[in-house]
């Protein structure tokens, strides 16, 4: 993980770190035929210290995607690698959490009401044993690096969503996983709060070297925070594009339509999202 | 907030009132007197009477109360997490739930004897379905969402169960709690009632054979009294060990981004 540079650019090439092999999800049973497709022969590699944005249309099957990777969800068909060995897969059964690789940021914070923001960002290191003093200060870092240091002490009931979301980020970022999913973090929140939030996502994947898988509905988003854009589409939902982006960083996300090659990957995108919209 | 206290306390002055002047119009034999009751009690309190008799009440409350909400709470928890023994255990506890719990004093005589034993059994079995069935609401009710995020922060089994689905389910714990005061109490009393030689029940009944309406009052006024300073405690507890809950009484407006 340390090997990369702390932005990579487009070219830059890690090891990969995620690979989903032939993967596919299914509801209903086979056997008697009802078998109803999500996913299918999903390919994808995701390298060390990259920043995957997956797009779709709604119903493609995204946010089935990472709740697969995170294995709270048992695939249908494929396997799961991670560094190069099987991790998931049709034939595994799902152990979320058990080697802690895996950083999930979903929809909504899921932080627990009845802990502080500071037991909630503590929260995967107490039950990993007694944190390291290191780990604690850690914790102090994160916590005042999302801007919740001055919070530290109240209930997610006291905190507005944009703070919840802050405090969820920490608490996945806190115990270090190589690699963080993120499902639609910022979809709930106004315009302002998440081009903040988008900056500061861009802040810490550069200082802390993540691998990022991101899920958004948002062509904006996915052009302004990706080294690379995946699309998925149809049903059942199938990769139909894979794009790099190289608009060189840092970026503003903000202003990110101001980037020359802006256009030509949103019309791409939009064209494939729009196909497939009406196949 | 006081507004409130003044009309109660209002309300509840008139009451004693109206009580006290039927009692100097129609004579105190049948209904007694506030200020009789009031008078009784004092001198009840005063020769250890009162307290002799409600320890055992008490007591048997309490013993009751533990002996049925431990299990209770512990079985509704435990059967989280085995899907057979749950249905068939559900099956089983709506029809003890359903079996009127007085019809089994003289079972539990028999066992027992007339002695505290069957008194504290009588509770117990009352308190154990309605905690039961509270805590089983909590732990049907604890979000799946949580569940999944922390085991994807990699709880395992028995973490979820203390530090998710446990802090989750106390607030049905305490509801069931506080239901379940009132009915420790009566089970006491009703045991007493049956059988026993002390106790406030037993005081109630005396009470009532000797034609002292005074003193079945003084026996309804200390149970009254029992009941609502437990109660009082418990929401005490459950006020502090529940701060984490956003109750529109706070009325703090939430800090913006």
């Amino acid at each position: 993980m340390k090997l990369n540079m702390p932005t990579p650019a487009a070219t830059t090439i890690g090891c990969p770190l995620l690979e989903l092999r032939q993967l596919g999800i299914s509801y209903g049973d086979a056997a008697s035929g009802e078998q109803r497709w999500v996913l299918r022969d999903i390919d994808l590699v995701v390298r060390e210290g990259e920043f995957v944005t997956v797009m779709g249309s709604s119903g493609a099957g995204k946010s089935t995607l990472l709740n697969v990777v995170a294995q709270t969800l048992q695939p249908s068909a494929g396997q799961i690698l991670f560094r190069g060995t099987p991790v998931g897969g049709a034939d595994m059964a799902p152990n979320p959490g058990s080697n802690r690789q895996i950083g999930y940021v979903t929809q909504d914070d899921n932080l627990l009401p009845w802990r502080t923001v500071w037991d909630n960002v503590m929260f995967p290191l107490t039950i990993a044993g007694r944190p390291s003093p290191a780990a604690v200060e850690k914790a102090h870092a994160l916590l005042k690096q999302v801007g919740l240091d001055r919070w530290a002490n109240h209930y997610p009931h006291q905190l507005s969503g944009g703070m919840r979301k802050r405090a969820s980020l920490a608490r996945t970022l806190v115990y270090s996983p190589p690699i963080v999913l993120m499902d639609e973090p910022f979809g709930a929140l106004d315009a302002e709060t998440r081009a903040q939030l988008q900056a500061d996502l861009l802040n810490l994947w550069s200082t802390e070297r993540k691998t990022i898988l991101f899920v958004t509905h948002d062509i904006n988003e996915a052009v302004a925070l990706g080294d690379r854009i995946v699309v998925l589409s149809g049903t059942p939902g199938r990769v139909v594009l894979e794009r790099q982006i190289d608009i060189a960083r840092p970026r503003d996300p903000e202003l990110i339509f101001k980037a020359p090659t802006f256009a030509s990957h949103y019309d791409a995108i939009r064209g494939c999202l729009r196909g497939a919209g009406h196949a | 907030m006081s507004r409130v206290w003044v009309d109660r306390t209002a309300l509840g002055g008139v009451l004693l009132l109206a009580w006290e002047i039927a009692s100097r119009m129609l004579g105190p034999y049948w209904i007694s007197s506030p200020l009789l009751v009031l008078e009784r009690m004092w001198v009840m309190a005063g020769n250890g009477d009162l307290w002799f008799h409600g320890r055992f009440t008490l007591a048997e409350a309490f013993g009751g109360f533990v002996v049925g909400a431990v299990p209770g709470c512990v079985t509704a928890m435990l059967l989280r997490r085995h899907p057979l023994v749950r249905s068939a255990f559900l099956g089983i506890a709506a029809i003890g739930y359903a079996i009127p719990k007085t019809a089994l004093v003289p079972l539990f005589i028999l066992w027992l004897g007339v002695g505290p034993g069957a008194k504290v059994a009588l509770v117990a079995s009352a308190i154990f379905f309605i905690v039961f069935y509270s805590t089983w609401h909590g732990v049907e009710a604890v979000d799946n969402k949580l569940l999944l995020s922390a085991r994807v922060l990699g709880a395992s089994e028995r973490q979820l169960l203390r530090l998710v689905v446990w802090p989750s389910v106390v607030p049905y714990v305490f509801g069931g709690l506080r239901v379940a005061i009132p009915y420790a109490i009566a089970g006491a009393i009703v045991g007493e009632i049956i059988s026993s030689n002390r106790g406030i029940g037993y005081l109630a009944q005396y009470g009532a054979m000797d034609f002292d309406t005074t003193l079945v009052f003084v026996a309804l006024v200390s149970v009254m009294c029992v009941v609502l300073s437990v109660g009082a405690v418990l929401s005490l507890i459950q006020r502090r060990l529940l701060r984490w809950q956003a109750t529109p009484s706070q009325g703090k407006p939430a800090p913006i981004v």
